[in-house]
């Protein structure tokens, strides 16, 4: 109640004195930029050219597998070990490490699903400045060039991709601090033996210590915070040219445009997990999640990079075409005057070792199946995890979440998950409830279940400093917290006051944090109670950037440095984990999370954090969302209407609108807003709320669909159209539209007061239909579509089939025996395929083919549904309620053949305008062969 | 073309009687209903008719071809309830989940019919009290009727008493209320008739005050300077005010007594009245015109007290009289006296009016809550509800905040006096001042029954009171009667 607004301005006030209205954006000044973090400075101080590093190749070995080859530093003599592995899948990994570092450096565990499997390198030739490998029978090869040192990939005479071409390598070698005041035994750094076989260096110690100090290389200050740096100076950097490049796409999270910029004479793009307080749109700041895979694209290639780095990471990309305008480059081409174009991407982190996975390739597909291969796709989410969420921070009581789950019944607006935010704990102590606004909690549970209805509470991280709490207790019983420098447990300031943060890189920290999901452990808690991680990045209110120290100290004497970007990983990890334990195994988890890494893909849904009710908040919800299924993960929305501030009810409306076609779709609020659940605009507008949910719901089959098959193969939902059309330039930098599958086509209206949208279908010689009036429009071109407040303008590839249910309900599982329509578009040629994919929706049995998985192919003038799973051993009650042939001609006559040889006539009707056939009634099992013959 | 006329059923969800009005018809449909369902068994069969309310299924009636209730198609009768949705306006499926615009008619015997969307049908929640929305057998739909029927029944009674005990208690609410009012506007007649007596005694007072000026000044022989005419009479007033012995001249006492500080009412020290008289001891009527009258007409450093200022003077006193000064202050004191009564019967007029120009409902039958409060405890914050004043939340740890102040009756045009609102309460933090909105309901007792904050800082209070019940109407009949 009221006196919240008490408690939230003690915390408040506590981290954010500079940013006391809702209504001002980030306040940039909490965050560092590129010259503010020391390893960025130095790092991008280093400018191209002159390469230090120098291949050994008298040190080359060849293994089966992997070949090494150290590298030294001409400057300081410091060797690093290069490793070259050829990975199944054409993919490439490069490791580069010291040869013999001072201590271990960090490098990331748990984000590879398993040691990629490789496959044999061989010399193809070498000389005294370099070595030419064969990278398989493609006519790829890898070249080793000695000094200065590089490597190139190359495909028959065209290179693919050169490292340290730009001879921006630079390795931090870990080094005893030399100034003895503050270190007695840094000036035994010349007897060191790990160092033993090195010359010293050759500048004068006097002079490089007085540049170290400049540099804050042994310890830095961010406002208020100093960051001890104990270790000394450890980033890394190399820089990649992609020749050929203008497109280059991914490293989420960054409230962006799809198409990455180049961040000459401005910051890097940055890769740090944060909390950032009411981000600002279209600029290279760092937000909740870190994803350092790097996509580029030509007509001809689309290949990836993967910096598997878990420290704060900058990306630098710059382009030779950058700046020049459309003529200029006609110009450049008219006259054969032109380089080719070419960009350049830079990564620098502060820690660990370079270890690249280069995936070339060579269409976007194979990208995506070559990262998943690395990294896991994504999670098969239960059915109704695609349904509607009802969120706000917060459904204040147990008598609210029952006014809204009835609001919801009474204006017929289906839904499945009602969420709770940290209000409903007991200050704030996680897996706990509010004695007395959710005093009852399995009673809650019990009555949202009879509905077939589900609900999330959220699970922060950050655990209250509190003896009377048995979380705490026990994790420090357990000794699980992260410690601080000195070695204590780390404190910090979060929701609940002072608060302890779990060290769940540790993997008996996260089977015990599972076992705590346990129906017995989770007070209150029942099968229908999913789980929501927020603040993960860590937040830590009175941290440096809101987040925790890089000086704290995890397990094995890591610091929080080097595993930072990996925290909301390890949290959503465990929490899955024991959301599966609690079940025995058999139910499919459903976890959101606001941080997240390379792999998050494999734990749940991700949503973009804290955006705002503004215009340009739902639009860039297109492209980052599309960013981050680029990058495997999928399982991404927006919170819709936005968290700040309060939308227009036009912007809610056009904000469900777009919601309903995005993968994860939940409507969140802030605390500090009015009431906006869908009925509370008046009967017009809650209509228009409730036809847009409605589609989503009758869309379920297909977005299931391609559910299952981002699980199976890793290529995403939610599809930027140059993925469906490579060699199609004008798609390259689309992002207010884009494809669900291969097969749907959206492009939301995003505009205030919009009367109308351009959209443009790609594909010459395709056709595409409007899915509400069945209207065929041609490919390859942009197509006006006037609009008014109801209008979704969605398309249907000509040539696919997409089965929908068109009885819409509550819930998803209200909807699980109900018949399927299917809506068979047909291309120019007169043929259409497609697929229908069921299973129980909720269970790992699928992994035992208890599922069912049909193509659907039309040609011919016939409709055939094949069985895809011979084994499978799944039955279904649903049925072929009814089949629509878009751009059908009229036949004379329909019939159905079922798998006994039956055949019998079927009742149709024919819309000569729209060139709609809708076959009546076919009533054959969903799961069963059938044929369907026009006449 | 439409066929039918719209027939008002309750949905499903809907709980039976509300506060106020008491739907007297439904008691009695409970057995119209047994009786008809009774009759129909007899020619029913089967999934055909599944779904269809009795009033509906002459339309329904087996034949080859069925219209569609819109008039838009004809299918053949084979495809009613089949499962699938032939008519746009979803009338051939009334009994299945088929057509997403449907309805679906639970009979619910024994307790009251309704009607539920066609896509509550075969979803595995029952939603029918007698189950029938869940024919394909895949859930188990216990009928609950006979016990919800008598609940009900048993509810509406009670509620049925309650309203006709709350109508019991609202005429004397309002019975109160006509002797309140009387009591108020009496009151206000004597608050009024005080007022005029002690304003004709002050005028009195005053007039007397200002004839013995008037004398004294002659009898002082002080002549006014000419051209300084009303000043010179006023100067002659106030130094006649002045000199409350009446000598002719003022002393510092007397300049002390009567002259302060304009600034903060100080009264004077003795070098201040010295300085302001021109030089030590008494000061006659002339030289009080050149100094001190200067410096009041000037009005920069001095006035008059207040409580002499349009006093005219000591009434019954002649120049030759020689009263003692404290028999002269003991005159001033009952003037002040007078003067505070005056304006404590003003102020008491003025909020009585105000009270009396509040809406008190058609009867005044609210007009008992006036001066009222109401106390609830809802989790840490005790409310405080005080009708046609303030809204107030007091938190366990001690700090009050208002949360409104009464501004008007916010009901719909129905039913006017069925909401309060409150507005301009303390501001919320970032954001806009709290505001309240009550609620009244019908209830034996009255007492805020609830409160809560659905959005931060707009609170929504539920107060019970006999003065919201309404006489039972018959417009809330629950629909079983048009279908006979």
């Amino acid at each position: 109640m009221a006196a919240f607004a008490g408690r939230m301005w003690m915390f408040w006030a506590a981290w954010l004195s500079s940013c006391l209205t809702v209504t001002v954006a980030v306040d940039r000044g909490n965050f560092k930029t590129c010259d503010q973090s020391a390893f960025c400075k130095r790092q991008r101080a280093m400018t191209p050219g002159q390469s230090p590093f120098r291949a050994l190749l008298d040190t080359l070995e060849l293994s089966d597998s992997r070949l090494t080859l150290q590298l030294i530093n001409d400057n300081n003599k410091v060797r690093l070990l290069l490793e070259l592995y050829r990975l199944q899948g054409n993919m490439t990994r490069v490791k580069i490490n010291e040869l013999k570092p001072l201590k271990p450096r960090y490098e990331v565990p748990d984000i590879l699903v398993t040691d990629p499997p490789t496959e044999p390198l061989s010399v193809v030739s070498r000389d005294e400045n370099g070595v030419v490998l064969s990278l398989g029978a493609e006519a790829c090869r890898l070249i080793v060039s000695a000094q200065p040192f590089r490597l190139d990939i190359m495909e028959g005479p065209q290179v693919l991709l050169s490292l340290n071409s730009r001879g921006l390598l630079m390795f931090e070698h870990l080094r005893p601090r030399k100034d003895t005041q503050s270190d007695p035994e840094g000036s035994e750094r010349v007897e060191d033996p790990a160092n033993a076989d090195q010359p010293p260096t050759e500048k004068a110690p006097d002079e490089e210590n007085a540049k170290e100090d400049e540099s804050g290389m042994w310890d830095e200050t961010f406002k208020s915070h100093t960051d001890s740096k104990p270790n000394g100076p450890s980033s890394i950097g190399l820089d990649f040219s992609l020749p050929g490049v203008e497109h280059v796409y991914g490293i989420p999270e960054h409230a962006d445009d799809l198409k990455l910029k180049t961040t000459d004479g401005g910051d890097p793009y940055r890769l740090y997990n944060l909390d950032v307080f009411q981000y600002e749109l279209y600029n290279p700041m760092a937000l909740y999640g870190a994803v350092p895979v790097l996509l580029s694209h030509s007509p001809q290639r689309t290949m990836g990079i993967f910096w598997l780095n878990a420290a704060e990471t900058w990306v630098d990309i710059s382009s030779n075409t950058a700046g020049k305008t459309v003529f200029g480059k006609m110009l450049d081409y008219v006259q054969g005057a032109s380089e080719t174009p070419q960009t350049d991407v830079r990564w620098m982190s502060e820690s660990g070792i370079i270890d690249v996975f280069i995936m070339l390739g060579p269409k976007p597909a194979d990208v995506f199946s070559q990262y998943a291969s690395l990294t896991g796709t994504q999670s098969f989410p239960p059915l109704s995890a695609l349904g509607y969420h009802q969120c706000r921070w917060n459904y204040n009581d147990q008598e609210d979440v029952r006014a809204v789950d009835a609001g919801l019944d009474e204006h017929d607006i289906p839904y499945d998950f009602i969420w709770l935010d940290i209000e409903h704990t007991d200050g704030k102590r996680y897996f706990t409830w509010d004695s007395s606004k959710f005093s009852q909690p399995r009673e809650m549970l019990q009555g949202l279940m009879d509905k077939k209805r589900k609900m999330v509470a959220i699970v922060d991280p950050h655990i209250k400093v509190d003896s009377g709490y048995k979380i705490h207790n026990e994790i420090r019983a357990k000794d699980f917290y992260i410690k601080n420098k000195d070695g204590a447990d780390y404190e910090g300031w979060c929701w609940p006051g002072s608060a302890g943060y779990p060290d769940f890189t540790r993997p008996d920290m996260r089977a015990w944090w599972a076992s705590m999901f346990a129906y017995d452990q989770y007070e209150g808690s029942m099968e229908n109670l999913y789980t929501w991680n927020d603040m993960n990045e860590p937040s830590v209110f009175n941290g440096p950037e809101v987040t925790m120290h890089k000086d704290a100290i995890h397990q094995g004497a890591w610091e929080h440095r080097d595993v930072h970007n990996l925290y909301g990983f390890y949290v959503q990890m465990a929490t899955a984990e024991g959301l599966i334990q609690r079940s025995g195994g058999v139910e499919r988890p459903f976890v959101l999370t606001r941080a997240f890494f390379a792999g998050s893909q494999r734990l749940g849904a991700v949503w973009t954090g804290d955006n705002a009710a503004e215009w340009g908040h739902l639009k860039i919800s297109i492209p980052m969302c599309l960013s981050l299924g680029l990058v495997g993960i999928s399982f991404c929305g927006a919170d819709v209407g936005g968290f700040f501030k309060a939308p227009s009810t036009e912007l809610l409306v056009r904000w469900y609108q777009t919601g309903a076609y995005q993968p994860f779709f939940r409507a969140h609020a802030h605390v500090d807003t009015p009431r906006r659940e869908p009925w509370l605009f008046g009967p017009e507008n809650t209509a228009v709320i409730r036809e847009a949910i409605r589609q989503r719901y009758g869309l379920l089959p297909y977005w299931y669909q391609l559910f299952y098959h981002a699980h199976r193969t890793g290529q995403p939902i939610m599809r930027p159209l140059w993925v469906e059309y490579p060699e199609d330039a004008a798609t390259f930098t689309m992002d207010d539209q884009f494809l669900l599958g291969r097969d749907l086509l959206v492009h939301p209206v995003t505009e205030e007061g919009a009367r109308g949208v351009t959209a443009y279908l790609p594909g010459r010689g395709e056709v595409w239909y409007d899915i509400h009036t069945f209207q065929k429009h041609n490919g390859a071109q942009n197509l006006y579509i006037p609009v008014t407040i109801s209008s979704i303008p969605v398309f249907q590839r000509g040539g696919s089939i997409i089965p929908r249910k068109l009885r819409i309900r509550r819930s998803t599982s209200c909807m699980e025996n109900d018949p399927y329509t299917l809506f068979v578009a047909l291309s120019p040629q007169r043929t259409a395929v497609g697929e229908l994919y069921i299973d129980d929706g909720h269970t790992f049995a699928y992994k035992e083919n208890k599922f069912i998985h049909r193509q659907l192919t039309f040609a011919n003038n016939t409709l055939i549904s094949r069985n895809l799973v011979p084994d499978s051993s799944f039955s279904t009650a649903s049925w072929i309620e009814r089949v629509l042939i878009i751009g059908a001609h009229k036949p004379s006559k329909v019939t159905l053949r079922t798998a006994d040889g039956a055949e019998s006539p079927l009742e149709f009707e024919f819309d000569a305008t729209s060139s709609v056939l809708t076959i009546r009634k076919p009533g054959v099992n969903a799961g069963a062969d059938w044929m369907m013959v026009l006449h | 073309m439409v066929l039918f006329k719209e027939v008002l059923l309750p949905k499903c969800n809907e709980s039976g009687g509300s506060s106020g009005y008491l739907p007297l018809a439904l008691i009695m449909q409970y057995h119209i209903v047994v009786a008809v369902a009774i009759c129909s068994a007899v020619f029913v069969d089967s999934r055909k008719i599944r779904g269809i309310s009795l009033a509906y299924r002459k339309f329904y009636k087996e034949k080859k071809t069925f219209l569609c209730l819109d008039g838009s198609k004809i299918i053949p009768f084979d495809q009613v309830n089949d499962d699938y949705c032939d008519c746009l306006d979803g009338s051939d499926e009334p009994g299945t989940a088929a057509c997403l615009n449907g309805r679906f008619y639970c009979t619910n015997l024994g307790f009251r019919p309704c009607y539920i969307q066609s896509s509550r049908v075969n979803d595995g929640i029952c939603d029918c009290c007698d189950g029938s929305d869940e024919h394909d057998k895949r859930t188990r739909c216990p009928n609950t009727c006979r016990n919800l029927g008598q609940q009900e029944r048993a509810a509406l009674e009670a509620e049925m008493r309650a309203v006709d005990d709350g109508m019991h208690l609202k005429r004397q609410l309002i019975k109160e209320g006509v002797s309140m009012w009387q009591e108020k506007q009496n009151q206000l007649k004597d608050l009024q008739r005080i007022l005029s007596g002690l304003q004709t005694k002050l005028e009195a007072h005053r007039k007397r005050k200002l004839e013995a000026d008037a004398h004294q000044a002659k009898v002082m022989g002080v002549l006014k300077s000419p051209g300084d005419g009303a000043g010179g009479k006023t100067a002659a007033r106030i130094f006649g005010q002045l000199d409350i012995n009446k000598d002719g001249s003022l002393t510092v006492d007397e300049v002390q007594a009567g002259v302060v500080n304009l600034q903060d009412d100080r009264s004077l020290t003795e070098e201040e009245v010295t300085a302001l008289l021109g030089g030590p001891g008494p000061a006659d009527l002339f030289r009080f015109q050149q100094t001190l009258w200067r410096s009041l007409q000037a009005a920069k450093k001095v006035k008059i007290k207040a409580d002499l200022r349009g006093d005219l003077g000591p009434p019954n006193e002649g120049p030759a009289t020689r009263a003692a000064p404290s028999a002269a202050r003991q005159g001033e004191a009952n003037l002040k006296e007078m003067e505070e009564a005056l304006e404590t019967t003003r102020a008491e007029i003025g909020n009585l009016e105000k009270v009396l120009s509040t809406d008190y409902g058609s009867s005044r039958e609210f007009l008992y809550l006036q001066g009222q409060c109401f106390q609830l405890v809802v989790y840490e914050y005790t409310y405080s509800l005080c009708p046609f004043s303030h809204v107030t939340q007091k938190s366990s740890t001690g700090a009050e905040v208002s949360l409104g102040k009464w501004r008007y009756w916010a009901g719909p045009q129905e039913h006017p006096y069925s909401r309060m609102e409150f507005e301009d309460g303390a501001p919320c933090w970032q954001g806009p001042p709290r505001t309240t909105l009550v609620t009244l309901t019908c209830g034996t007792e009255t007492a805020l029954k609830r409160v809560r904050e659905p959005t931060k800082c707009q609170y929504i209070m539920e107060l019970w009171t006999p003065s919201a019940c309404e006489q039972q109407r018959e417009a809330r009949r629950r629909g079983v009667h048009s279908e006979l």
